[in-house]
């Protein structure tokens, strides 16, 4: 394998060499230099609907087949709102998408309203964590999901449980987001991509595997489709006289 | 050309009772059952010591001092009957159940199908000692000389049908036992000195119930009977022999049983949902485990796979010595094929990973959620494990709507003239009023968004009638 590898990087010819393809192919693999020129790149992403942060995100997109990390705190700002595009996507593919230990019920209307199938969506209740990792790595060798979203809570998580969850996302198109606390941001993790949210309409990319890091990118709000309910913006009725005198004295 | 195979099964009466012939110091215990206090049949280690039928309760004690003697139980043998005609279903459609002890099989037309005679006695042969039980077999063109050559050990089939009759004994004609009396007088012994007599002779001596017998034995008079028909519950069982203690030593049993149930399943042409397993501890007492799916299923590996995750969280009071497997509600067959081209890599139906959650998690652990055509949010959206066909909702939503609706709305502190919920919450747009359910218990809100000092925003209503405060969403 070595000396094949060798031969090839010596001929100049390494894309095109069948055994590095299969290896650069592998999405496990890391690619040291600025690799956005490479074919492969563009071949997973699934567009997150923002033209900003597929420019900055390595596949053009969301890296399905791995792992995502999405720190936040509380409610997560905005946090499943960076994905209602995706999710309206993967809706066409007509498998589910499971929701892992979710704080909330989702809105049903509103998912109905944005164009995703609320009959493909599952929430999953484990009792434990050993339930929740289970469920988790169920969901995403199966086959049968487009999309996994899993909110890890405030337990520390072994490097090696969540290797396992990547490594089941691998060889597979699930996109696959866990939600972690802000804290687990100074833990090492083998997630392909880890962002934070602080704030609506901004992405902060702690870690990406063979992209740009440490960079804020901006949603502008000019994509959103128009007559779909939107969640980061504020409404178009009337402000601040109504508001300003809500009888608070109950 | 017919041909027909008959497994008698000699022992049943003793087999099918299942007796416990562990002795305390491991060696095997005889065993004997009675009939009205005579021996019936005797195992093996009891007719070594001297037990043969027909003997009275004092002899066999006199005999053997340790036997244990068990009552004969006729509806547990139909039971095991049964239950074997079930299995031979499998083999051959044309079957039918005979004298309390016998199965009659048709497998001249099926020979092709497993690839010869002797392929076929192979499996039969498996299949049935693994069930352990013991039986004679018999092969001609008719069943009832099927049953005749049952009785002989040196059966030469290549031999014409009169010839292989010949030393078989008239008493084995148990249901004539006047005419065969009558011959023995006569010194007619074996079926050999009855063929060579004429057929008007032999009817004249033993009437017209005998010959009709005779004839069906050789063929030339149709032997006429309803064939099996499956029942439509499975139901089967699987004893060790001793005691199980690891739950993983269950499965090859299981495995086992499952594959007889989906066997059953193909051949008539069925499908389960549910399925339940007994398992039986060494005091007969029982436990049942459920083991659902979500469509109907004729996949013995699926089922395997539902079990295993059971079993993986079964927790063995005591020991087990024998499995059971019950399947009530059966279903008609019907099968889906996979998308062949747009499949995402997808190996599995949809409904697979449901079952697998299912059934570790728990039936309430898994919810799906669905819509409503009604105005107040909790009302709108629901979620449930179990949800009817989601109604298409043809109301235009593109009002501001959270993405997280709290299971039910939180009332909302006050501090200083100021909401309160992870800190202070300052309202940002609204109203936008809610009001529905008049004709009952009527409800009348103001919604809000209000948004704490991080930036995170909140659906919040007052509720006008109680005049009091509530969160209800989350908008993230």
């Amino acid at each position: 394998m070595n000396t094949a590898i060798n031969n090839a990087l010596s001929s100049n010819a390494a894309a095109h060499h069948p055994a590095i393809t299969q290896v650069i192919r592998r999405q496990d693999t890391w690619l040291g230099r600025d690799s956005t020129s490479t074919p492969q790149a563009k071949e997973y992403g699934l567009s997150s609907g923002f033209s900003s942060l597929d420019r900055e995100l390595y596949g053009q997109g969301w890296p399905t087949g791995n792992t995502i990390e999405l720190l936040s705190d509380g409610g997560g700002l905005g946090a499943m709102g960076l994905f209602l595009p995706a999710m309206e996507k993967l809706s066409q593919q007509g498998r589910w998408q499971i929701f892992i230990a979710p704080p909330y019920m989702p809105y049903a209307p509103l998912l109905e309203a944005r164009g995703i199938d609320s009959g493909q969506i599952l929430l999953v209740h484990p009792q434990n964590r050993q339930d929740l990792l289970w469920s988790i790595e169920q969901a995403l060798r199966s086959g049968t999901c487009s999309s996994v979203f899993a909110w890890l809570g405030n337990d520390n998580y072994r490097y090696s449980e969540l290797r396992k969850l990547q490594l089941a996302a691998a060889n597979s198109d699930v996109l696959s987001v866990l939600f972690r606390t802000r804290q687990a941001g100074k833990q090492h993790s083998p997630a392909a991509l880890r962002m934070e949210m602080k704030e609506y309409r901004r992405v902060h990319i702690l870690k990406q595997r063979g992209g740009n890091q440490y960079i804020d990118v901006d949603l502008s709000s000019d994509e959103d489709t128009p007559g779909q309910p939107q969640l980061w913006e504020l409404p178009a009725y009337p402000e601040g006289d109504a508001c300003a005198t809500p009888a608070l004295s109950a | 050309m017919s041909l027909w195979l008959c497994l008698r099964f000699e022992q049943l009466p003793l087999q099918a009772l299942r007796p416990d012939t562990q002795g305390c110091e491991g060696q095997l215990l005889p065993v004997v059952v009675l009939e009205k206090q005579r021996v019936v049949r005797a195992c093996d280690q009891a007719a070594a010591l001297g037990v043969r039928p027909d003997m009275g309760t004092a002899t066999v004690r006199a005999l053997a001092e340790d036997v244990r003697l068990l009552e004969r139980d006729p509806q547990q043998e139909q039971n095991c009957l049964q239950q074997l005609c079930c299995w031979a279903y499998s083999i051959t459609p044309t079957l039918y159940s005979w004298r309390q002890d016998c199965l009659l099989l048709e497998i001249g037309g099926c020979l092709n199908l497993f690839r010869g005679l002797q392929p076929l006695l192979d499996r039969i042969d498996t299949d049935l000692s693994l069930r352990g039980f013991s039986y004679c077999q018999g092969l001609a063109p008719t069943p009832k000389a099927a049953w005749l050559l049952s009785h002989r050990d040196d059966d030469n089939q290549q031999d014409p049908l009169e010839q292989r009759l010949a030393p078989l004994p008239l008493k084995l004609l148990d249901d004539f036992p006047r005419q065969t009396d009558a011959l023995a007088k006569a010194g007619l012994w074996q079926f050999g000195d009855i063929l060579d007599l004429s057929q008007q002779a032999l009817g004249r001596r033993c009437g017209k119930a005998f010959t009709l017998f005779m004839q069906q034995v050789l063929g030339t008079h149709y032997d006429e009977r309803p064939d099996f028909q499956p029942p439509q519950t499975f139901s089967d069982h699987y004893w060790f022999g001793y005691e199980v203690k690891a739950n993983q030593e269950l499965l090859p049993a299981m495995q086992m049983l499952l594959q007889s149930l989906c066997q059953f399943l193909r051949n008539a042409q069925l499908q389960c949902q549910q399925l339940e397993w007994q398992l039986f501890g060494i005091q007969r007492q029982m436990s049942r485990l459920q083991v659902r799916c979500s469509s109907s299923q004729a996949d013995w590996q699926e089922w395997y796979r539902l079990t295993e995750l059971k079993i993986e969280q079964l927790q063995l009071k005591t020991g087990v010595e024998g499995l059971a497997l019950h399947c009530e509600s059966l279903s008609a067959g019907h099968y889906n094929s996979d998308d062949l081209f747009n499949n995402h890599g997808q190996h599995e139906p949809l409904h697979s990973l449901l079952d697998r959650l299912h059934n570790r998690l728990g039936l309430q652990a898994v919810h799906k959620i669905a819509c409503r055509d009604e105005h107040l949010p909790e009302y709108a959206s629901y979620s449930s494990y179990q949800v009817a066909q989601a109604s298409s909702l043809t109301k235009e939503t593109t009002q501001r709507r959270p993405f997280w609706l709290m299971p039910a709305p939180q009332p909302l502190g006050q501090q200083r003239q100021q909401l309160n919920w992870n800190g202070p919450l300052q309202l940002l747009a609204g109203p936008e009023r809610i009001e529905d359910n008049w004709w009952m218990e009527a409800i009348s809100r103001d919604y809000y968004i209000a948004q704490n000092p991080a930036g995170q925003l909140y659906w919040v209503y007052r509720d006008r009638l109680e005049k009091q405060w509530f969160i209800q969403g989350v908008f993230a």
